[in-house]
């Protein structure tokens, strides 16, 4: 038998009783949550350590046989289908969780884990892992990265590559890699950004190192019920452009709701069009706050009825239904196809009204849930495999309801992925350039094809014959009721944040001041390209993490001339690989930023500013111990600076919140008892709210900075390299968790590779990226994206680039 | 397996498994192995390929999967689709009979006498091991193939503390153990007070009579206390659950035959039938409506009559819920509402509570290997509260647990509930004066 000296091999690897061969098994592992057919496997392999999971792949690699890794066979695009003779190896048992760092709020985990053992395993230090797919039940980590998966509460703090850190990989020959440091800021090439939701067919997932967050003290989830769907969806916009941002906004349709309803006997109204599940959180009276005015809005939208769940059991329940709701469609017909698009907040209604012509067009019917506030949405158009005709409706009915999406501006896959499924139809949403990079890095990571071949991206035929080609925009555009702003590259962001502040927005990136006090930093004069470029970051941007989430959509050119678009200007998109993520703060190494359309948000209400002049040179342990259970005691991210200076102010903290005696008063109180029981001078304190924080001196007051190491061991950076000089300035951000040393660019902003080193005033570059980072696929990169060296190239990888030529 | 005219039906059943997957962190035999085809996802589509003639019935690795199901209904309860209730029982009785093609002198476990045989047997063995040995016997003996199945056999014999005096003496010194402050009982009026007159017909069950007896003799003599008049008609067997896993469907007519003449005089006049194995609670659920909607599992009734005044008992409590009555009967809330009656009980659940513990009547013994490691992974997560004891309230999840906690943690006891509810009334303000003194029965 073709494949028996593999099947020896994978014995010898990992052990006989971990390796299946029986027909049963090889029907099982045919299969996953997806409605698709693809091949038979030879065999399954269950290895249940990573260094096996290593050898397993190495041998297929050795074999040349295709594989494909599956988690928890959840995935609805098709994602863990094997081809013809694939290598199954599944992750089943490689369950292991590290201890909780509650320090750093991080935790590594390996690809079998399940989401939701994740948040079980961090409750115990008041955290949780914030992305929960509906699946989080079954679905596990490695899948969730591999897909970048979604879910209702990602609408506040982001999809799962906003919550990695850092990954070990195991690329298509099995070579086990990193993806940096896991610093604070993973700058240079993104391949962490990369690998999220590259569905499994440029490595393999061995380990993940997790961000976590902490539990809300308060939640208040309300159930809205509309007799119109369409108010429904306005509701959305008006919510979300109104200044509050909920954790979750879903909405279920009446179709869904029967199935539900005949499911689990909730209490759901039946004879409305829709209910909107909405929850807010944050400090009690904060949601309390934010639930009142939410509540006024969605009845002034044309809410029948808006009630609060009662208790947390409540709560708990309506959570169950709407995650289990895909699973009651099965109550209504035997097959569905799961539909996953996005559009533009403002495009909402509009598919919807597509949506329901297309229903009446095509004869079939649709269930549809909405993760609304992302303007995601999942029609299920149901059908029964008996039936050739109704199959045959039902797809083209799922076909147009994509390309009206498309039309809209959106994107076919917001969280479930290209798969098999989909890899008809992403040729005619993603340009000529970026299809031909995609199939690039595919061939560079996996020469042979063997690491889940056929999926998530075109056919190559298709994409051969991709028609689009990227059209940069010229001018800057606001879209109010999609939360997005389209600028060239050469705008200046904080001409771009005067403008969102006259609506109570911002954009989340950093460098919105310039600190003529300290000399030139990150200030004012930065362009919206210098910003991605070089994916600056730094304090002002108070709780937010990469530079790369606000981008949601950005033109490049590419060394040799060609002009790409990557991502759409949705909250959401997974249609193919991740090119924004991997471009955004490379130091313009792979291509040049040309425009970019990114995200807006609620501006933060008011920042206060406390700034101590005496502190002695350094905190004692207890000092330090108390400092920062006062700042984990409140919910808002505190930025602190500390100097050692010789005069002048040498301890700043600065955070954003809400101009109330409860929030930034508390805050202010807490630090005003630290320092008098540590025998300090009272901080000098300045709040700025409204306009004062539009202005781009929005934290003029604090240094400069840039960015450097990942650990936040306040004030004693612990992996310090021995030739790094001892930094005079710190700066340590407590959501999330991550310490600066910002020892300032002098001129060009050009940080990249995580960890910058900082000498003589400037920052420098770590002579090569961080150990494990595998540099022949980053030489490899810059040869597909600059094949004649025009753009820019650091030293290392200079040398990298010549050793492989020679 | 099926006849042609059941394949449409069965058929459209299997179409309500839309492959979510959901179930799968629910299965037990999925998550000791991490393998699919062990899974409840992977049972229904084999299951649908042998009804369309894809997969052949009869070869070995299609029927594995089913005959290592454990039939406890932990995927059904998890299902959204629904439907799926139906099919398991398909599928456990498919993997019934395949079972009930060998000869397996397992099955004759449902006669009292042989479960009498063995407990001697058991608890006998046990201390003899244990001297010998030392108190790690189980692991010791671990590793054996050849005695690992006798000593399967012997150390997951249920056992509870012989005496009334032994089993304070165990709960006083887990008492002293815990470092949980002790509270003292609540003052009586703020519970309701037993309610008189209940007649209640006692379903003796072979398992508890003969295993427990001294357990079934306190719950009697609660049962009585707390005002019920009790009914015990002779002539009872077994309730049949035995006979049912291991597929012998004749015994299982001929038991159900024998317990309803039995009860046939006292039925008119019962309102219960109690019932205090969950498993056979289950079974009997299965029988005509005269006697199965009058069944009521112990920890319900007990509930219900709302015991007032208990004693404190400061421990820290991990309640394992037999799949038979979680999922079989529905029955989550009652126990904790029960213990939740005890001053000073902390209760604490576990991680996968929902999943069995592997030990599924005779499973244990026949599937020695991966019964034990699912009933190691149930100890481990019941540890992992921390609880100074753990309760359940059927026979064979108690000898599986105790023989798993005895590998993992040996201080940490399990205990059936009703002992520990015993104890908590009798040490309370309610039990009658003349018979608080605790006396050894
Ligand atoms: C009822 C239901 C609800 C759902 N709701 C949501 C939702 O709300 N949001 C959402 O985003 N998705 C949702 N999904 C889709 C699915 O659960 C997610 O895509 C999930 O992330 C898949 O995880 P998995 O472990 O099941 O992966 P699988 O399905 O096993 O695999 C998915 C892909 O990941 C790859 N993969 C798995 N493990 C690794 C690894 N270690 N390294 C590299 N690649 C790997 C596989 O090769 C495959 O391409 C839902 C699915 C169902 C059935
Ligand atoms: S009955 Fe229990 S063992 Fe059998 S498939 Fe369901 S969960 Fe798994
Ligand atoms: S939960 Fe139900 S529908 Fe989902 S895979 Fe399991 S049996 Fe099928």
């Amino acid at each position: 038998m073709a494949g028996a000296d593999l099947v020896k091999d994978l014995k010898r690897e990992v052990g006989t009783s971990a390796v299946l061969v029986d027909p049963a098994s090889l029907t099982v592992y045919a299969r996953d949550a997806s409605h698709q057919a693809y091949g038979r496997p030879l065999c399954v392999v269950l290895p249940e350590t990573p260094e096996a999971l290593r050898r397993v792949v190495a041998a297929c690699a050795r074999h040349r046989r295709p594989f494909v890794v599956r988690g928890g066979g959840t995935g609805l695009s098709g994602g863990a289908l094997p081809a013809d003779g694939a290598v199954v190896i599944a992750t089943s048992r490689l369950q292991r969780l590290d201890p909780v760092d509650p320090d750093r709020r991080r935790v590594r985990v390996e690809p079998g884990v399940l989401n939701e053992a994740v948040s079980r395993h961090a409750a115990s230090c008041g955290l949780y892992f914030a992305p929960d797919p509906s699946s989080q039940a079954a679905a596990t980590i490695g899948g969730n990265v591999a897909e970048n998966a979604g879910g209702p509460h990602c609408l506040k703090v982001g999809v799962t590559a906003q919550h990695v850190r850092r990954l070990e990989w195991i690329d298509p020959q099995g070579r086990l890699w990193s993806t940096g440091r896991g610093g604070a800021l993973d700058r240079g090439i993104g391949l962490r950004g990369l690998l999220c939701g590259s569905e499994g067919t440029l490595g393999v997932v061995a380990s993940a190192e997790l961000d976590l967050l902490p539990l809300a003290e308060a939640t208040v989830t309300l159930l809205a019920e509309f007799p119109r769907l369409s108010d429904a969806t306005r509701a959305v916009v008006d919510l979300m452009t109104s200044g509050v941002l909920p954790e979750a906004c879903e909405i279920v349709d009446r179709v869904m709701l029967e199935a539900v309803e005949a499911a689990f006997r909730f209490g759901f109204a039946t004879d409305v069009d829709a209910v909107m599940i909405c929850e807010v959180a944050g400090r009690a009276p904060a949601a309390a706050e934010d639930a009142a005015r939410a509540e006024r809005l969605l009845q002034a939208a044309g809410a029948r009825r808006v009630r609060a769940a009662r208790d947390a059991d409540e709560r708990a329940r309506l959570w169950q239904c709407r995650k289990r709701a895909f699973g009651a469609v099965g109550r209504l017909a035997p097959a569905y196809v799961a539909i996953d698009v996005v559009v533009p907040l403002g495009e909402l209604t509009g598919l919807v009204e597509d949506i329901a012509a297309i229903k009446a067009e095509h004869r079939v019917e649709i269930a549809t849930v909405f993760h609304a506030g992302d303007g995601n949405l999942h029609p299920g158009v149901h059908y029964d495999d008996r039936d050739a005709d109704l199959i045959a409706r039902a797809q083209s009915a799922a076909d147009a309801i994509v390309l009206g999406a498309l039309a809209r501006g959106g994107s076919c896959t917001g969280e479930h992925g290209v798969g098999l499924e989909k890899r008809h139809l992403v040729h005619r949403q993603l340009d000529r350039t970026s299809l031909r990079l995609m199939q690039g890095i595919k061939d560079l990571f996996d020469p042979d094809d063997l690491c889940n071949p056929g999926k998530a991206l075109p056919r190559r035929e298709l994409a051969a014959a991709a028609a689009i080609t990227a059209q940069v925009p010229g001018e800057v555009s606001f879209r109010w009721d999609s939360l997005t702003v389209t600028a060239p590259a050469r705008t200046p962001l904080a001409e771009l944040q005067a403008e969102a502040a006259t609506r109570g927005l911002w954009i989340p990136l950093g460098a919105a001041s310039r600190s003529r006090a300290v000399g030139p930093g990150l200030g004012g004069a930065l362009t919206v390209g210098d910003v991605i470029e070089a994916g600056t970051s730094g304090p002002s941007l108070l709780g937010h993490l990469w530079p790369a989430d606000a981008v949601l959509e950005l033109w490049a050119g590419t060394g040799d001339g060609e002009i790409l678009r990557a991502g759409a200007p949705v909250l959401k998109n997974v249609a193919g690989y991740d090119l924004v993520r991997l471009i955004v703060g490379s130091g313009g190494i792979l291509a040049r930023p040309l425009a970019a359309t990114l995200q807006l948000k609620p501006a933060p209400e008011c920042v206060e500013l406390w700034t101590w002049s005496d502190v002695p040179g350094a905190f004692t342990a207890e000092e330090r111990r108390d400092f920062v259970r006062v700042l984990r005691s409140h919910p808002q991210p505190a930025v602190v600076v500390r100097e050692r200076a010789a005069s002048g102010p040498s301890l700043w903290v600065a955070a954003a919140g809400r101009d109330r005696e409860w929030d930034l008063g508390r805050l202010g109180a807490d630090l005003a008892a630290w320092s008098e029981d540590h025998g300090l001078a009272q901080p000098v304190a300045v709040r700025r709210t409204g306009a004062a924080l539009a202005s781009p001196a929005l934290l003029a007051d604090l240094p400069a900075w840039a960015v450097a190491s990942a650990d936040w061991t306040l004030l004693t950076p612990r992996d310090r390299q021995p030739d790094w000089p001892r930094p005079r300035r710190l700066i340590w951000q407590s959501r999330p968790v991550m310490l600066w040393t910002p020892e300032i660019v002098a001129e060009e902003p050009v940080g990249w590779f995580a960890d910058g080193i900082f000498r003589d005033g400037r920052l420098q570059l770590p002579p090569q990226p961080a150990a494990g980072v595998p540099l022949p696929l980053l030489a490899g990169l810059k040869r597909l994206f600059d094949p004649q060296g025009r753009l820019p190239c650091p030293d290392w990888l200079k040398r990298h680039l010549e050793a492989a030529a020679a | 397996m099926t006849g042609p005219r059941d394949n449409v039906e069965l058929d459209g059943l299997l179409r309500a498994c839309v492959g979510c997957g959901l179930c799968l962190p629910h299965c037990a035999t999925y998550l000791v192995t991490g393998n699919e085809t062990l899974s409840p996802r992977g049972r229904l589509l084999l299951f649908g390929e042998v009804l369309h003639g894809r997969l052949p019935a009869a070869a070995p690795d299609v029927t594995r999967p089913f005959d290592l199901c454990l039939g406890c209904f932990a995927c059904t309860a998890a299902c959204p689709s629904g439907a799926d209730a139906v099919l398991i029982r398909q599928l456990k009785d498919l993997g019934a009979a395949t079972r009930a093609r060998r000869c397996d002198p397992l099955a004759l476990l449902d006669r009292g006498a042989a479960l009498r045989a063995l407990r001697r047997v058991g608890h006998v063995a046990a201390s003899v091991l244990g001297q010998t040995l030392g108190m790690h016997w189980r692991r010791r003996l671990d590793g054996q193939p050849l005695v690992a199945r006798v000593a399967r056999l012997l150390g997951t014999v249920p056992a509870a503390p012989p005496t009334d005096r032994a089993l304070e003496r165990l709960i006083e010194q887990l008492i002293a153990k815990s470092g949980l402050p002790a509270a003292s009982p609540l003052p009586a009026a703020s519970g309701a007070s037993a309610r008189a007159g209940a007649r209640v017909g006692w379903f003796r069950g072979c398992a508890d009579a003969a295993l427990l007896p001294s357990t079934a003799g306190r719950l009697r003599r609660l049962l009585v206390e707390l005002g019920c008049e009790i009914v015990d008609p002779n002539g009872q067997d077994c309730c049949g659950a035995i006979a049912t896993h291991a597929g012998r469907a004749g015994r299982v007519r001929s038991l159900r035959r024998r317990n309803l003449a039995a009860f046939a005089p006292e039925l008119a006049s019962c309102d219960h039938v109690v019932v205090a194995a969950a498993g056979c609670g289950l079974e009997l659920r299965d029988y005509p409506a005269e006697l199965s909607t009058r069944v009521v599992d112990a920890v319900v009734l007990l509930e219900r009559l709302a015991p007032a005044g208990l004693g404190a008992v400061p421990l820290k409590v991990a309640v394992h819920d037999p799949c038979h009555a979680r999922h079989g009967q529905g029955i989550v809330a009652e126990p904790r509402r029960l213990l939740g009656r005890i001053p000073g009980l902390q209760l604490v659940e576990p991680a996968e509570a929902e999943v069995c513990c592997g030990s599924a009547g005779v499973y244990g013994v026949r599937h020695a290997a991966l019964s034990r490691e699912i009933g190691l992974r149930k100890a481990r997560v019941l540890v992992a509260t921390g609880c100074d004891l753990v309760v359940t309230t059927n026979p064979g999840c108690l000898g599986q647990i105790a023989d798993s906690l005895a590998i993992i943690a040996p201080t940490v006891p399990v205990l059936p509930l009703t002992d520990l509810l015993w104890y908590a009334w009798r040490t309370g303000s309610r039990a009658p004066r003349s018979r608080n003194t605790l006396t050894d029965t």
